[in-house]
Order: structure tokens, then C-alpha cells, then sequence
């Protein structure tokens, strides 16, 4: 019987990479119409 | 403004809906026994994918119409989506060598499928500094929709890429004619989380849609700094 691998550091990084990606756009999103909507 | 704020909202909900994909993925969703938990990166990989490919479509097809009609909002569409399909790209390109380390045993190969990918990623990169470059609004819209239908062509090519060459790249699980590949809840997690990348998409776009009309309107009242680009 084979033991599962162990690389669950991998599948960690993805997630932290993937969620960094998706809020900085976000977060890019909201400073940008603030300064838009600046007086 | 009550088109940004709607956009807020949906990105909003979609990214707490985001933590729920995370949840599931993690906690209900079995080990596969031959990968291990790297296995799970699938459940963000794909459906950024499915979306960068979706968002590319709409690109192309939105350019195509303008070309036609002239209408300002296929352009204004069109640029919302360029750019939100970047970001999606960039998960993938991030989240694929990730998972390619542990199970291929190198973060990248030079094949078709993730070469094309990254290829079409650099392109439309151009895109939005094409948009950035040029000054007059309707010289920039056709330039732009020119690229973006050559964009939108590249896209069949990557998605049967995998069928056309020898690739190290796994063939489609779940879109393919015959039945997903995978146990149930694994299907119902990835059809989770391209649900969330959906939401995500429409939140991301509407977004940047009112960004981009607020800018027109900046621009046209003198206001719009050196009244170049869109960004």
C-alpha cells in the first residue's frame, strides 16, 4: 500500500498565493475609485 | 456610483463566499491518494482558468461588436475584462508551477498548453499598455479591439492544446462530453468554486466598468491629468 505524499507546504502556498492575488486586485480596485471619486 | 457600489458588493460577498471554497476544499473535500493534498490546488486552478479563458471570450467578442457598433461601453467592457482575465491568468500561472513541483517533480516545462498560456498572458499584458499608450479615445478602442479578437483566437488553441501535443499537462477532468472524473464531493467542490470565480468575475468587472466611465467623465471635463489611457 503507498503512503500519500506528503506536500501539503505546496497546496499551502497556492492558496496563500492564489488569495494574495485575488484581494490585492480587489484592494487595488476600491484605492483606485477612491482616488477617482477624490475631490 | 451606484454601479461601483454594486461591484463592491458582489466582490464582497464572492470573497467571503472565496473563504468558503477554501473551507471546503480543506476540510470536506477527501486526499487524493496519489497526489496528496497538492491535489487541492486544483479546486482555485481550474476555475481561474475556466474564467481567464471565459474573460478572453468576452474580450474578443465585445472588440468585435464594437468594431461595428462603436459603442463605447463594448470598448469601456472590453477593458474591464482584459484585466480582470490578467488576474485570473495570474493565478493560474502561479497556482500550476506550484502544483507542477510536487507531482512532476520541476515548476515548468516549456510544452504547449502552459507555454500558450503564458503567451496569451504577455499579450494581454501589450493590451493594457497598448490602452495606457494611446491618447485618442476611438484610436484606442480600435487598436485595442484588434488585439483582443487576436486574443480571443488564441484561446481554443490552449484549451485543446492538451489533445494536439504531447504534453505533461493533464487532460480536462471535468470539461470533457464524458462524466467528471472524480468522486462527488470533489465535483461538487470545484463546481463551488467556479461558482465563487464566476461572482468574482462579475464583482471585478462591474468594478472597473464604473472605474473606466469614471474616468471618461474626468477626462471629458478637463480633469483627467495628461488624458491618456484608461487605467
Amino acid at each position: 500500500m503507498q503512503d500519500v505524499p506528503q506536500n501539503g507546504g505546496y497546496m499551502i502556498a497556492a492558496y496563500v498565493v492564489a488569495a494574495v492575488i485575488i484581494v490585492g486586485y480587489a484592494l487595488s480596485l476600491y484605492l483606485r475609485a477612491r482616488r477617482s471619486l477624490r475631490p | 456610483m451606484r454601479m461601483l457600489r454594486a461591484g463592491r458588493w458582489i466582490t464582497g460577498i464572492a470573497l467571503l463566499l472565496l473563504v468558503g471554497v477554501y473551507i471546503r476544499a480543506l476540510v470536506f473535500t477527501p486526499v487524493e491518494r496519489l497526489q496528496g493534498l497538492a491535489q487541492k490546488i486544483y479546486y482555485l486552478h481550474v476555475p481561474a482558468a475556466i474564467w481567464t479563458e471565459t474573460a478572453i471570450v468576452l474580450v474578443g467578442l465585445a472588440s468585435a461588436f464594437y468594431l461595428f457598433l462603436k459603442d463605447p461601453r463594448l470598448d469601456r467592457f472590453a477593458a474591464a475584462s482584459a484585466e480582470v482575465g490578467i488576474v485570473f491568468a495570474g493565478v493560474v500561472l502561479t497556482t500550476g508551477p506550484i502544483w507542477g513541483k510536487p507531482i512532476w517533480g520541476t515548476w515548468w516545462t516549456w510544452d504547449a498548453r502552459l507555454t500558450s498560456m503564458l503567451f496569451l498572458f504577455l499579450l494581454y499584458v501589450g493590451y493594457l499598455l497598448l490602452r495606457s499608450a494611446v491618447g485618442d479615445p476611438a484610436t484606442r478602442a480600435r487598436y485595442a479591439a484588434v488585439l483582443g479578437i487576436c486574443g480571443m483566437c488564441l484561446v481554443p488553441f490552449i484549451h485543446f492544446s492538451v489533445y494536439l501535443f504531447p504534453t505533461l499537462h493533464p487532460m480536462p477532468i471535468m470539461m470533457k462530453p464524458s462524466p467528471p472524473s472524480m468522486p462527488g464531493s470533489m465535483v461538487v467542490t470545484s463546481l463551488f468554486s467556479v461558482g465563487v470565480f464566476t461572482l468574482l468575475y462579475v464583482g471585478f468587472v462591474v468594478q472597473r466598468y464604473a472605474l473606466s466611465y469614471l474616468g471618461e467623465q474626468l477626462e471629458a471635463s478637463g480633469e483627467g491629468g495628461s488624458g491618456k489611457g484608461d487605467g
